[in-house]
């Protein structure tokens, strides 16, 4: 292995290995490091889930190398090493949870499956399936029947019968003949895995399996005669668990459940003896000593007792995609690995972060114990497909910082205060000298803005120059739109009566403008009776008769039959000809 | 890599297993537990890809394949979809309570929260003693603006389990339904269930400000910062409250803290401008409250503050747009109009200048300070009967705070000017100042605290006002006759602001 000093965590890692191209998708769940052929050199066993649906293999690498590759029947839910004998050379099992099935593997080579024991059949639909053999219902009665069962049953219907409900009416006859003839099955699959020492806390005892599954159970099984030894039930599906103890003496199980919920089993009970109700689900379940550590989805890692009482939250930077504990027993130290989505991985004891590592991708399985010969060696696969060693170095120490950190990093960075100019000095000396004048100044244009303003505003009104009409007796609206590119220009004039319901009748258009600009196909149009509401559009062409790219203003004006001043007046600004004269 | 001969035994031993019957095995596709570690790790995309695969496989009959599509639409804000599925969840599976809290949260997203209620009370009836449908149903109830009930679910699902959140949304209803004290106990039932959580502790912290309970606000604010020192709420409150006492290098502190997490706020901006005011760089502070403005230009107490500044630096023209601009954003407050009078009489206006301190001492009702500034101005321009009337006007204020508050401070300025006022207007009984309050520093105004007992919580109203003093020294006027040469006091008022 080519080792090279890594900067970024204290140089508290040696990077032994990296393969961004592994191909690896899986879960720090089906990852495991086992002495599989008994000489003291660890192996990396992984549960590849493949592409998702297909390509799933059990892996085993060597050093850096890909040693053997099994392929899977179903996609791995989790996978664990364990002594089920005591046979020599202490070669450890892999099981491998899949579907509803545990494969086991000894010396790498399938040895033994298991399949979980059914669950209970709904007792009317065994009937009516019985019914159905003997021929009494046809296909459709027995969909039917199925149906009704379904809405009320307090067991679910087992796989066979969801899959005729979902059938097309054309293929139920076929699927009755099919499978009428086979007993009526329902199984679970299993959603998480883990071992349990049987009888003695020894590394290399003979453990029990766990086996969470998705109908809210938990399974300790016993390896030797794989018979169940125990089976205990919680309220929700189990995502995660944590074992510890010993079957024979005393054990506790802790399962983060579907529901955002953590329960704690006992020996003595089959029903969870504690639950923590979390504000968020929980995605990693780590025990560190008597420690429950969870991170949530909230981007948050909390501590609780083993009777699930509540020690500390701290907040993380990014959401968490992987934790896994970090145990040197030689050193004594505990500690639990956080993968974060903003490609890091944390190292936190209790709620102190001792280190923080970079990684390239981010992290989807974390895996800390002894590969090869190495105690400490921390395997990581990330998003992509790859595949990451680390070693610890063996100089490296961890130590607490204080919890309370001093003053955040902020308070040293200097306020961006804007400076001011000289210029806006000067300005000031000016004001506090002659600070009378100039509000007196500023106060007489204002007033002489505000005079304009009323003035301008006043003509306005007098002179009908807005696009809206005040009068009562003509109240009109007119909008304009000029089209084209020029020289021809298409002007069309939206007019409307906003009176309630009087009509406008013996109005007329016109038009002001520079005749050596344009010139308009009907200067003087009439407008015909306007119906209160309706929008009227009069449309004209003009053409522009100068080249030189040069453009107007065209007014408008509504005028009414006999009345000299115009009832509307609008300003057109023509756009500049781009079009070459005629 | 080096590339090692790698085996690959081909596994076929299971399939040759006889497990096989006749008619082919029905494969179980469920892969409920790998859509569920895909959505906890919000790999949405690959979670997205096996629900569709799954939804195939079984014909759209996987009730969690449909229900984690649902939660994963909502997340992406596709309400009204995610509600249509999770319907269609509910009637895969009418008795699962959770389809149904899934439903009432997204029709209480969509803001249907009455349908959203009805949910939820059908899912309680599956399923009593729920924390989740207790707090929805409170939040719920919240926004219907019925308080009472929100006040009801929450306590009944606090009493189911305690969260955070029931907390914080039950301290949130009784403070919009104005029952400080309950929302005080509240948080600090809260504060002792999770004492590291800094939103309660600053909540807390701010609730005691406002009702004046400085030392104890003070303390909570204290512990907020020492959990999160990045905590913006708690600095802005905790630096006003340093800034009160005159630590502006203490403050200031604190406030480059904010200011790099929150480099744009208006408050903190106004507060760092009058911590500037404070230590008397004004340059700075006008620098730093023309940002504030910028940033905030409608906030009527930063530009309460230019005023003053610019009152302070003699920049009367300047200040006197300033004031006419707070006082068109909030017209109804005394102390505006004076500081615009005394812009106005330093530019000379004495007629707009009357006008604006006769509006002053109409709006006003507490503060002495606008009487004893409209004495001395109409003093100084030679009418005695006015400056008399408006000085017992004040002694009446005077009277009225000191017998509301036995420990009740004034600003040493204001009572040595209103002393030589009542000298030189020959008033016989000089007013009795309480001193006894003098030594305890850390007790400050509290009158001028209640008059904003109104303002809701974290939003950028003020909470409090500090105060502090700053005079403009006006050489122009001479009390006639021999008299000491009058500084017209200005007792200035600063706004900060409490986010």
């Amino acid at each position: 292995m080519t080792s090279v000093e890594s900067g970024a965590d204290g140089g508290r890692w040696l990077d032994a290995h990296y393969d961004p191209v592994a191909g690896l998708y899986t879960f720090s769940s089906c990852v495991d490091l086992a002495d599989l052929s008994g000489d003291g050199e660890n192996r990396l066993v992984v549960g590849d889930l493949g592409t998702g649906s297909s390509g799933m293999k059990l892996k085993v690498y060597r050093g850096t190398a890909l040693m053997s590759e099994n392929t899977l029947l179903d996609l791995p839910a989790g996978l664990v090493a364990f002594f089920m004998d005591l046979h020599e050379p202490r070669i450890p099992t892999i099981a491998v949870a899949s579907g509803p099935c545990i494969y086991l593997y000894k010396n790498l080579r399938p040895y033994f499956k298991f399949t979980l024991p059914s669950l209970e059949v709904n007792a009317l639909e065994q009937d009516v399936w019985q019914q159905a053999r003997e021929g009494q219902i046809d296909p459709l009665t027995l969909k039917e029947m199925l149906e009704s069962i379904r809405k009320k049953a307090d067991v679910p219907l087992s796989i066979r019968s969801l899959r005729f409900l979902s059938l097309e009416a054309d293929d139920l006859d076929e699927f009755v003949q099919l499978h009428k003839q086979q007993p009526i099955k329902r199984q679970t699959v299993i959603t998480c895995i883990d071992t349990l020492k049987k009888s003695t806390a020894d590394e290399d005892g003979v453990s029990c399996l766990v086996v969470g599954t998705e109908s809210s159970d938990v399974f300790i099984l016993d390896s030797k005669a794989f018979i169940i030894l125990s089976k205990m039930s919680l309220p929700a599906p189990p995502t995660m668990m944590d074992v510890t103890g010993q079957f024979d003496v005393e054990f506790r199980i802790t399962a983060a459940c579907r529901n955002g919920n953590i329960y704690i089993l006992r020996r003595e009970s089959d029903k969870p003896k504690y639950s923590v109700e979390l504000s968020s689900h929980p995605v990693g379940l780590v025990r560190v000593g008597k420690n429950v550590l969870v991170g949530c989805t909230d981007e948050s890692l909390q501590g609780f007792t083993q009777k699930g009482k509540k020690l500390w939250k701290i907040v993380l930077p990014a959401p968490i995609t992987t934790m896994a504990p970090m145990d040197l027993p030689t050193r004594g130290f505990q500690g639990v690995l956080v993968g974060l989505a903003n490609c890091e991985v944390h190292l936190y004891r209790d709620k102190n972060l001792l280190s923080t590592i970079k990684t390239p991708d981010v992290v989807t399985s974390i895996c800390f114990g002894r590969y090869g010969r190495e105690d400490g060696t921390l395997i990581m696969t990330t998003k992509g497909g790859g595949l990451m060693v680390k070693i610890l170095k063996r100089t490296a120490v961890f130590d607490d910082r204080d919890s309370a950190p001093g003053p955040p990093l902020a308070q040293s960075i200097r306020l961006n205060v804007p400076k001011k100019t000289k210029l806006y000095v000067d300005q000031t000396l000016r004001e506090r000298e002659s600070g009378v004048a100039m509000h007196r100044a500023f106060q007489m244009d204002l007033s002489r803005v505000r005079l304009a303003a009323a003035k301008a505003y006043v003509k306005a009104l007098e002179s009908s120059l807005t696009p809206m009409s005040a009068s009562l007796s003509e109240p009109l609206k007119m909008n304009a739109v000029v089209q084209g590119l020029g020289p021809s220009f298409k002007l069309t004039l939206h007019i409307q009566n906003t009176a309630a319901c009087r009509p406008v009748m013996n109005l007329a258009i016109s038009f002001l403008y520079d005749e050596k600009l344009y010139r308009i196909r009907d200067p003087y149009m009439r407008i015909p009776l306007l119906v209160p509401g309706l929008i009227y559009p009069v449309g004209t062409f003009v053409d522009c008769t100068n080249d030189k790219g040069v453009a107007d203003i065209i007014k408008v004006f509504v005028l009414h039959e006999g009345k000299s001043s115009p009832l509307l007046t609008a300003h057109i600004n023509m756009p500049v000809s781009e079009g070459l004269a005629s | 890599i080096t590339e090692e001969a790698v085996t690959t035994r081909e596994n076929t031993f299971f399939l040759s297993e006889c497990f096989f019957p006749a008619a082919p095995e029905l494969p179980i596709v469920e892969r409920n537990w790998l859509i569920h570690q895909h959505y906890l790790r919000k790999d949405y995309e690959t979670c997205k890809v096996i629900i569709k695969n799954q939804l195939q496989e079984t014909n759209g009959m996987c009730e969690y394949a449909i229900y984690v599509q649902a939660l994963i639409l909502r997340l992406e804000g596709r309400i009204q979809e995610s509600l249509e599925l999770l319907q269609s969840c509910t009637i895969l599976n009418p008795s699962s309570t959770d389809n149904l809290k899934q439903v009432a949260r997204s029709l209480f997203l969509l803001g249907k929260h009455k349908a959203a209620i009805e949910v939820y009370h059908e899912a309680a009836r599956l399923c009593d003693k729920d924390w989740e449908i207790s707090h929805n149903l409170g939040v719920c109830f919240f926004f219907i603006k019925d308080f009472k009930h929100a006040e009801e679910h929450l306590n009944a699902a606090l009493q189911i389990n305690k969260h955070d959140k029931t907390f914080m949304m039950l301290g949130k209803v009784h403070l919009v339904a104005g029952e400080t004290d309950k929302a005080i106990e509240v948080f600090k039932r809260a504060v002792e269930f999770s004492p590291e959580n800094t939103e309660h502790l600053s909540t807390l912290g701010l609730l005691y400000l406002q009702l004046g309970k400085y030392q104890k606000a003070f303390e909570h604010l204290g512990n907020a910062l020492t959990f999160d020192p990045n905590n913006y709420k708690a600095i802005l409150a905790a630096g006003s409250m340093m800034q009160t006492h005159g630590d502006f290098d203490v403050a200031m502190n604190k406030y480059r803290v904010a200011a790099c997490a929150v480099p744009e706020s208006p408050p903190l901006w106004n507060n760092i401008g009058m911590c500037f005011f404070g230590k008397k760089k004004y340059v700075a502070a006008i620098s730093c409250l023309k940002r504030a403005h910028y940033l905030s230009p409608f906030d009527w107490k930063v530009l309460y503050n230019l005023g003053l500044v610019h009152l302070t630096m003699q920049q009367y023209a300047s200040a006197f747009h300033f004031l006419s601009a707070a006082i068109s954003l909030n017209p109804r407050m005394g102390e505006l109009y004076m500081l615009l009078a005394v812009a106005l009489t330093n530019l000379e206006d004495v007629e707009n200048s009357t006008r604006a301190y006769e509006q002053a001492v109409n709006l006003d009702e507490s503060n002495p300070l606008v009487n004893l500034n409209f004495a001395i101005f109409l003093y100084n321009h030679g009418d005695k009967t006015g400056a008399l009337d408006q000085y017992q006007e004040m002694q009446r204020k005077v009277n009225i705070l000191q017998d509301s508050s036995s420990s009740f401070e004034f600003d040493p300025e204001l009572m040595d000017m209103a002393q030589k006022m009542g000298a030189a207007l020959q008033v016989g009984e000089s007013l009795q100042w309480t001193k006894a309050g003098k030594d305890s520093k850390s007790k400050p105004h509290s009158a001028a605290l209640a008059k904003n007992p109104s303002t809701p919580l974290g939003t950028n109203q003020a909470l409090g006002q500090a105060m502090s003093s700053a005079a403009s020294y006006n050489k122009n006027i001479q009390l006639p006759a021999g008299t000491v040469a009058s500084q017209q006091s200005l007792r200035n008022k600063q706004w900060q602001d409490f986010v």
